[in-house]
């Protein structure tokens, strides 16, 4: 019973991992880059769908525009800085390191922004299900509907995300961009507005992590620090470039993560995303599913 | 080249005098502000010799440093030992953890390393907790006392801690880039250059590359093992809140802001992380306006300038002019 | 060669940078001291304050200083103390020893405080603690239940007010042992010194747990850390849970708790840290139903109890001075330090000075009127605060009311080291009027 429990546990939060790994893919397959600033973008959309509940009194109607908000607050910072970044960029070790301080920056400029907004506080944003777990005959499993509406979600996000790359045009573009920009370029594919719409995406599967998954704890504008980490850890499991490595990557994290506070302890929380990534590394170096396109620096 | 090097070393004896000497005219609060800056250089130092001169990144430098701050502190409680060998615990328990951790990452590109030293930050620094020995939250005091009689006597007046601090730092910090200064030039130097510059090229004029990467991470790991025991000496503790993945942020920050490949730069980016806290409290104290805003208004400060520069400046302030000088 | 010539202009480059470096460190801060108390004019008492205002520790203690601030508009435009109108400088330290290092430095030789006031954070305080001794700058009621800061050998000028970790620890153990004999009680805890002490507390009183949960702090925010906590409540048989850990955790255990079901199955007991409704309520509503009933541990009353005239007062303070806050505890804290250092103020005398400060507390601290409970221990030997908790039970609407019934407050009083816990009723000094101290 314990070992479906513990299942279970993981299984929502890896949903929510996976969420946060797919956007920090997204944004790798497109540009390249590393997204710190995601966590804060999460934040960001979910502050906006916290005031649209406020005016509309309805967790439902502020889900859309929290996802609304997030794809376009990722296409405003990809074309308005991470695009100049690019012009200007070097070759290099800067060129490595260079984004990853701008979106460190992007992450610090949204958490003070957040915070002069809304205050350094701890707000509610509230789902109307239950928070309480589903019974199965006397035994309440530690899984409610609040956790299967994040299962459900994560699943749709993914669902859609798969069926837009395997299926339509805009797809092709957007792996065509994202792995051969210079033959893309000249096949007449505007690559830079096509690796906008990767960071819309990824904004987008942020906002929903962030949606889904406040409920279940609080929000404030550092609330969603932990699920950075998990979900850049869980994306580096997958491999990276792959959105089914995301998603494999955030539900490995996130029943490893369960397995380990229930037999080794809680006290290990902190490191149990180290060793888990570093197990996964050291035998798969590129991640689960990673490709040898991924790798730049060599 | 010996007479150079006489030369440098001359320099770099000039400069530390003159930089001892001027403690004595500036106030207590500069003077910690400038011990600051010193163990900023090193740390930063260290960023710039894997980063940009290695290739390799890592997030998780604070981590290493929070090694090198606890390895000194217990060196120094338990076994006694004097500040200075203690300090050479606390670097060489570093490199140990970056020779573990450069073994993993010698096997990692970019991202992927990325993501382990900075799963790594996270996590090292709260194990503090689960060992007695290592204090907990609260960590464990670190008091390295006053500056011996025979230096404070013969300087006069008041020698404050935080003068003492100041010395000992900036000795530390201008060995540091004396040391790397030296490394770069060295055959280790050169190699490193060469795999960051074409791995393959190397390879085939036979370098082990790995070798190499592992190398430089153990340095690195050392000097911010040694950054980190400077760290202790500054709070007066080490605790796990001092090693936060914040810190290891602001130090690639800082790294950043330095020009990654630009050794001299370390110390531009020491200054700016000193001071940028200072400037952007009197901004936002002067702006004023309700408490949310006042609170939050340096860390945005902070961020702009961060964006603009990497942006407008990524290769830091002096890049253009060493460019030319190294090809 | 061409290596060579760039090393020269490294070496050069180096030098320039760190003349300019110690330039701007050399101008200085302020150049001539005035001979009288550092922070004290003729119109004027300059006091200094560092918590977390920014990052992910903030919210709560972020009101801290407000209140405390608000306090002291109140008393100014009321006069002031002996004159003098009380400034407090509040410095951001986002939680980080480092920060709160360099702020302290600020303010004691930059704003050149007289006094620093409720400074928050156990490793925080232990980084300036040095400096602060060596300054002689008195630290006033600092912000933690680490008990190490009441030894006065150590810290000749730092005093607590929150009685220790330690002795709550002991209280509850007391309390346990008085009303919950034979039940099978569940702890979690937070790993670090804020639990390992709870732990030692325990320990001394006997206290012993059908399960010991640690949690990692931060770690909360993660659904999966809570999952196991509930777990462990579970297969463990417990009938009665104490949570030892901040607000954040106290809520996410009771919202953790009625998931599984747990609604009227389990007696929760609250620890001070984190036993704020107010917060509670805000963080996790699912929380609520198991809030309701729940028995909290606090040394000051309840912030939604408007009988009691201390809170009456400092609401009215807080509405007129603290604009837009929701009164919680924490504010109530603030205002309550802010009361405490007023008094302190005014017996240190019309010329005050650092020194006659600390006298002041020393000889009549133990006398001052506070919203506390429990009696203060200050002394010339002590500089230990509160020294005692009473149980009470909250209501939804976030009143607290004695467990013994009738309105009968009960408080458990203890220390920090071997001695017993003693039931004793409470015997507080009453509010000056209108919460303007006199004495």
């Amino acid at each position: 019973m314990i070992i479906i429990d513990t299942l279970l546990i993981g299984l929502s939060s890896g949903a929510i991992y996976a969420l946060m790994a797919l956007a920090l893919v997204l944004v790798w397959r497109s540009t390249r880059v590393v997204n710190f600033a995601q966590a804060g973008q999460a934040i960001l959309s979910t502050y906006l769908g916290y005031e649209v509940m406020n005016r509309t009194h309805s967790y439902w109607i502020s889900i859309p525009f929290a996802i609304v908000g997030g794809a376009a607050i990722a296409a405003f910072i990809d074309a308005v800085i991470l695009r100049s970044l690019a012009k200007r960029s070097h070759k290099g070790s800067v060129s490595e390191i260079a984004p990853v301080i701008a979106t460190l920056g992007l992450l610090g400029l949204i958490r003070s922004l957040t915070g002069m907004i809304w205050g350094n506080a701890y707000v509610q944003y509230i789902s109307p299900l239950s928070g309480k777990g589903y019974m199965i005959g006397k035994h309440t499993i530690p899984f409610s509907p609040q956790n299967l509406i994040i299962v459900i979600g994560a699943l749709l996000v993914m669902g859609i995300f798969a069926t837009i790359f395997k299926f339509t045009n805009l797809g092709l573009a957007l792996r065509a961009a994202s792995f051969q920009p210079e033959i893309s370029r000249l096949a007449g594919i505007r690559v830079d507005r096509i690796r906008t719409i990767g960071w819309a995406f990824a904004g987008a599967a942020g906002a929903v992590a962030g949606a889904l998954v406040t409920p279940t704890t609080y929000l404030s504008p550092n609330s969603l620090d932990l699920l950075l980490v998990s979900g850049f850890v869980a994306a580096v499991i997958g491999g990276l470039d792959s959105l089914i490595g995301a998603v494999l990557g955030g539900l490995l994290l996130g029943v490893g993560f369960a397995f380990i506070l229930q037999y080794i302890g809680a006290s290990v929380t902190f490191s149990a995303a180290f060793i888990i990534l570093i197990v996964v590394l050291f035998v798969r170096p590129r991640g689960i599913l990673g490709s040898k396109v991924g790798r730049r620096d060599a | 080249m010996r007479k150079s090097k006489a030369l440098s070393a001359l320099t770099f004896l000039a400069i530390g005098l003159f930089l001892l000497g001027l403690s004595n005219f500036v106030d207590e609060l500069r003077v910690y502000q400038g011990a600051q800056i010193a163990v900023y250089v090193i740390a930063i130092s260290s960023i710039i010799l894997l980063t940009g001169y290695s290739g390799q990144i890592s997030l998780g430098h604070g981590a290493l440093m929070a090694i090198g701050g606890y390895a000194a502190v217990l060196s120094y409680t338990y076994w006694h030992l004097p500040v200075l060998l203690a300090f050479t615990v606390g670097a060489l328990a570093a490199a140990l953890g970056g020779f573990i951790l450069g073994m993993a990452a010698a096997r990692l590109s970019g991202p992927y390393l990325a993501g382990t030293t900075l799963a790594l930050a996270v996590g090292l620094p709260s194990l503090a907790n689960q060992f007695h020995i290592l204090g907990g939250e609260g960590g464990l005091s670190f008091d390295i006392g006053e500056a011996p009689k025979w230096i404070a006597n013969k300087t006069g007046g008041d020698f404050t801690q935080y003068k003492w601090f100041f010395w000992v730092s900036t000795v530390c910090a201008l060995v540091t880039i004396w040391f790397i200064k030296n490394l770069l030039q060295s055959r280790f130097g050169r190699t490193w250059r060469a795999v960051r510059g074409n791995p393959s090229a190397a390879a085939l004029s036979g370098i082990n590359i790995g070798r190499s990467k592992v190398l430089a991470f153990t340095v690195s790991s050392a000097l911010a093992g040694l950054a980190g025991a400077l760290l202790a000496m500054l709070l007066g503790l080490v605790a796990p809140m001092a090693f936060t993945l914040t810190l290891s942020f602001t130090l690639v920050t800082g790294a950043v802001l330095a020009g990654v490949t630009n050794l001299a730069g370390s110390i531009v980016g020491a200054v700016v992380l000193v001071v940028i806290p200072e400037i952007t409290d009197v901004v936002a104290t002067h702006l004023g306006g309700s408490e949310k805003i006042t609170a939050n208004l340096p860390g945005l400060i902070t961020s702009v300038l961060l964006i603009l520069t990497v942006i407008f400046a990524p290769n830091g302030p002096k890049l253009h002019i060493r460019k030319k000088v190294h090809n | 060669m061409l290596v060579h010539r760039s090393t020269k202009r490294g070496a050069f480059a180096v030098a320039v940078a760190a003349v300019a470096a110690l330039a701007v460190s050399a101008l200085p801060a302020q150049a001539f001291s005035p001979r009288s108390e550092a922070g004290v004019t003729a119109t004027t008492i300059k006091l200094g304050i560092t918590v977390p205002l920014t990052g992910a520790a903030a919210p709560g203690y972020n009101k801290v200083p407000y209140g405390m601030k608000a306090y002291f508009d109140y008393v100014n435009d009321n006069g002031g103390v002996n004159g003098r109108k009380i400034q407090l400088v509040i410095k951001d330290d986002a939680y980080s020893p480092i920060l709160a290092k360099s702020v302290t430095n600020d303010l004691i030789l930059k704003d050149k405080v007289f006094a620093l006031v409720g400074t928050l954070g156990t490793a925080n305080n232990e980084a300036t603690s040095k400096f602060v001794n060596d300054k002689g700058v008195p630290r006033l009621f600092v912000n933690t239940g680490f008990s190490g800061f009441a030894n006065t050998k150590k810290y000749p000028t730092t005093y607590a007010l929150f009685p220790s970790y330690y002795m709550e620890a002991k209280a509850i153990g007391g309390y346990l042992a008085d009303k919950f004999a034979g039940k099978k009680v569940a702890l979690i805890y937070q790993d670090d010194d804020f639990g390992i002490d709870a732990l030692a507390g325990f320990a001394q009183v006997g206290t012993t747990f059908v399960a010991k949960i640690p949690y990692a702090s931060g770690s909360q925010a993660d659904p999966t850390v809570v999952g196991k906590w509930i777990s462990t409540i579970v297969s463990s048989g417990a009938d009665t849970a104490v949570v030892f850990g901040v607000s954040t955790a106290t809520a996410a255990a009771l919202g953790g708790a009625y998931k599984a079901g747990l609604a009227g199955k389990v007696q929760w007991i609250l620890g001070s840290v984190g036993a704020d409704p107010t917060t509670i309520k805000t963080l996790v509503p699912a929380a609520l139903p198991l809030l309701n009933g729940a028995i909290a541990t606090s040394f000051l009353p309840a912030a939604a109890d408007t009988n009691d005239e201390y809170v009456k007062q400092f609401q009215e303070i807080n509405t007129k001075y603290n604009k837009g806050a929701t009164f919680d505890s924490n504010v109530l804290v603030g205002m309550n330090a802010g009361m405490l250092t007023v008094q302190a103020l005014r017996a240190a005398g019309a010329n005050p000075t650092r020194a006659k400060l600390m006298a002041a507390l020393n000889t009549s601290g133990s006398k001052f009127a506070s919203a506390g409970f429990a009696p203060l221990g200050w002394s010339k030997t002590s500089h230990v605060g509160y020294n005692g908790y009473w149980f009470g039970r909250l209501a939804a609407d976030g009143s607290q009311t004695p467990v013994d019934g009738a309105g009968k407050y009960v408080l458990y009083t203890t220390d920090s080291s071997k001695g017993a816990v003693v039931k004793s009723a409470i015997t507080r000094p009453a509010m000056p009027a209108k919460g303007l101290p006199t004495n």
